[in-house]
């Protein structure tokens, strides 16, 4: 009989059979082979069996049994391979993501590797993922990541890059964390905002989901029993997967995903794959959250620390300054009744002198080197003073105008012209008011006495985020460094500005109280002296 | 003329005081010690008393006190070489407060002013 097919042949030529493709040209020697995988399927090869058939071979009934029950026995076994391919793949793909899930303290990571695991194609593929987690508080589960598309066109856009790279699940995520994380928090601030829902909200499909620690595949949401339709116009889907993060019986959070652009149905194989991924999903999370609070603990104890240690050098700072202010105010409390009585007979006898005397200048001499000393005194006796201030809350504005009131003529006088530029709407200022007094008051002296024949001295006050700032400006001689580095060493004297005690105490008693001096120097010439004051109670 | 009580355990001070104020045209009489000052007090009628806070071994705030509440028509000021007593409350008792400095312009100004005030309110 002459066969239309080559099974009865050991080998054939390339003519000998159509339908065997490129890259299968070992099937022409490999008879056995061929039969099995070309020509049970090739219609040549049923035209010979009905031949057979038509001349009464006997087999002809059997064949076709055999033939029908040979190809179930393949389709079964290719869809076999199919599912072990896949799992193999899905195995692969958990085990990478497992080994950065598991060795990640780093929150961001975590969210990154398992945002893209659920969202990109060589994860599970959903086209969207949302992430909530447990507050800390533990009262409310809270939206705190969206990935995926916002439209079709963002959609197209991402899976065309994605598919141009050949990035590995890691790298994806890598990348991800890199240059997509605060982004997409922030794009689906819309969204992660409305899904806030009591812990305590039994009935909610969410806590429902980590109740029974299983995931919950809503489809029709429409129609769907118990579901807060809010939830769904929130989405925007009618089918959506609600995955529970449970960790050691905590419930950490939840994932949402559905697939917004394709609509493409959500599978039970689907719910089953994240099933797996959701619990090292959840214990990464859950670690790294305990991580990233153990580092925030950790910054509060160094924090803590250092306050701690300033503190402690602050009092031994204060106690030398304590003991200093002691002395002096004994040393100055003792002198100052001799130079009264030196001071006030010199003036006496002054008096009493006629005006072409001359001892007159000898007393004169005495007058007016006792009233220096005094002056002195008074400034020490006013140091240890402000080792001890009553602090309560001002009007800093008042305070200004006080002082500016008090030392009008004086300015005047040096031809000095003041403008104030108060900010009418301050809040009251935590300060000693003598103290600070003291301080605007010095102030305007300094910068009086570096305007030599007058000129032009601004007064502001403003507000300076939490605190209140008091500058004063004047366009004097600039200082030197050195000058103003004198200034505010105690009891320094310079030859330019003569007594520095002044300055030196406006930094103690500023700084004491948690408050800060700065004084700026233009080289064209010209000083600003800024105080910021606090508004509230500081504990220093 | 009116009668001044200057209180002081420095005797130059009294001294100077004494001086001063008598050229001002006020009656001067000194004491170095709160009992000597109580004695006095006693002995004659005062219009003011001049006070230093800190006596020798004693306290001025404790005579202060003992004056307000046994002569409470008589004013007292106080003069201290510390400034902080201003804001010692138990110093606003007295009707005047005045730091010591050789320069008494101060003190007499605010002698002038008690007086005149305590003149106002016994006429008024």
């Amino acid at each position: 009989m002459d066969w239309e097919c080559c099974w009865i042949r050991d080998e054939i030529t390339p003519e000998g059979c159509p339908y065997i493709g490129e890259g299968e040209e070992d099937l022409y020697t490999s008879h056995r082979r061929r039969i099995v995988e070309k020509c049970v399927e090739c219609p040549r090869f049923k035209n010979d069996l009905a031949r057979l058939k038509g001349a009464g071979n006997p087999l002809s009934d059997v064949l076709p049994y055999v033939l029908t029950e040979f190809q179930e026995q393949k389709a079964q076994m290719v869809s076999m391979l199919s599912f072990l391919n896949s799992k193999t793949r899905e195995i692969k793909f958990l085990r990478e993501v497992g080994i950065v899930l598991q060795t990640s303290m780093d929150l961001d990571e975590v969210l990154s590797v398992a945002m893209t695991a659920i969202t990109a194609g060589k994860g599970f593929g959903m086209n969207r993922a949302f992430l909530l987690m447990t507050d800390k508080e533990r009262r409310n589960i809270k939206g705190y990541l969206g990935v995926g598309p916002k439209d079709y066109e963002e959609a197209w856009r991402t899976w065309e890059d994605i598919s141009k790279s050949n990035f590995t699940l890691k790298e994806l995520a890598k990348n991800f964390q890199k240059t997509k994380l605060t982004s997409e928090k922030v794009k689906f601030h819309d969204i992660l905002g409305q899904l806030t829902v009591p812990l305590s909200d039994q009935g909610h499909i969410f806590n429902r989901a980590l109740r029974g620690k299983k995931p919950i595949l809503v489809e029709n949401a429409l129609n769907y029993p118990d579901l807060d339709q809010g939830l769904a116009r929130i989405l925007g889907v009618d089918c959506f997967l609600v995955m529970p993060l449970v960790s050691s019986n905590r419930r950490i959070g939840v994932i949402i995903a559905d697939n917004c652009i394709t609509h493409k149905p959500i599978t039970l194989q689907d719910m089953q794959s994240l099933e797996t991924f959701a619990f090292p999903v959840a214990f990464a999370l859950e670690r790294a959250s305990l991580y990233e609070r153990l580092q925030e603990e950790v910054a509060k104890q160094k924090a803590a620390n250092l306050k701690l240690r300033e503190q402690q050098e602050l009092i031994v700072k204060m106690e030398k300054m304590a003991l200093v202010g002691k002395i002096t105010s004994s040393i100055a409390h003792s002198i100052r009744n001799p130079l009264m009585v030196i001071g006030g007979f010199a003036r006496t006898l002054l008096r009493g002198a006629p005006e072409d005397d001359e001892k007159r200048s000898y007393l004169e001499s005495i007058v007016r080197e006792t009233r220096q000393l005094e002056d002195v005194l008074s400034e020490v006796l006013d140091y240890s003073e402000s080792l001890f201030p009553v602090i309560d809350f001002w009007d800093l504005n008042e305070l200004i105008a006080t002082a500016l009131a008090d030392l009008a003529g004086t300015l005047e006088q040096a031809g000095i012209i003041c403008l104030q530029e108060l900010s009418p709407e301050l809040p009251m200022v935590h300060i000693d008011y003598k103290q600070i007094t003291y301080c605007l008051k010095t102030l305007l002296s300094t910068a009086q006495s570096s305007m030599e024949g007058g000129g032009e001295l601004r007064v502001e006050s403003l507000l300076d985020g939490d605190g209140v700032l008091l500058r004063i400006s004047d366009n004097g001689k600039s200082l030197t460094a050195n000058a103003r580095e004198a200034l505010t060493a105690p009891f320094f004297q310079t030859q330019e500005m003569g007594a520095g005690v002044g300055l030196s105490l406006c930094k103690t008693i500023l700084e004491r109280q948690g408050n800060s001096l700065s004084i700026i120097s233009r080289p064209g010439g010209g000083n600003t002296y800024s105080i910021r004051l606090l508004t509230r109670k500081e504990n220093i | 003329m009116a009668n001044l009580l200057v209180v002081d355990d420095e005797a130059n001070i009294r001294l100077l005081y004494a001086q001063e104020l008598s050229d001002e045209g006020y009656h001067v009489v000194t004491a170095a010690s709160a009992l000597e000052a109580v004695e006095k007090l006693e002995a004659a009628p005062f219009d003011l008393v001049v006070l230093d806070i800190k006596l020798r071994n004693e306290s001025g705030i404790e005579l202060l006190q003992r004056i307000v509440k046994e002569r409470h028509t008589l004013p007292v000021i106080l003069c201290t070489a510390f400034s902080c007593y201003k804001d010692d409350f138990s110093a606003w008792l007295a009707d005047g407060y005045v730091v010591k400095s050789s320069d008494m312009q101060e003190l007499k100004e605010e002698i002038k002013r008690v007086l005149a005030k305590k003149q106002k309110a016994a006429g008024g």
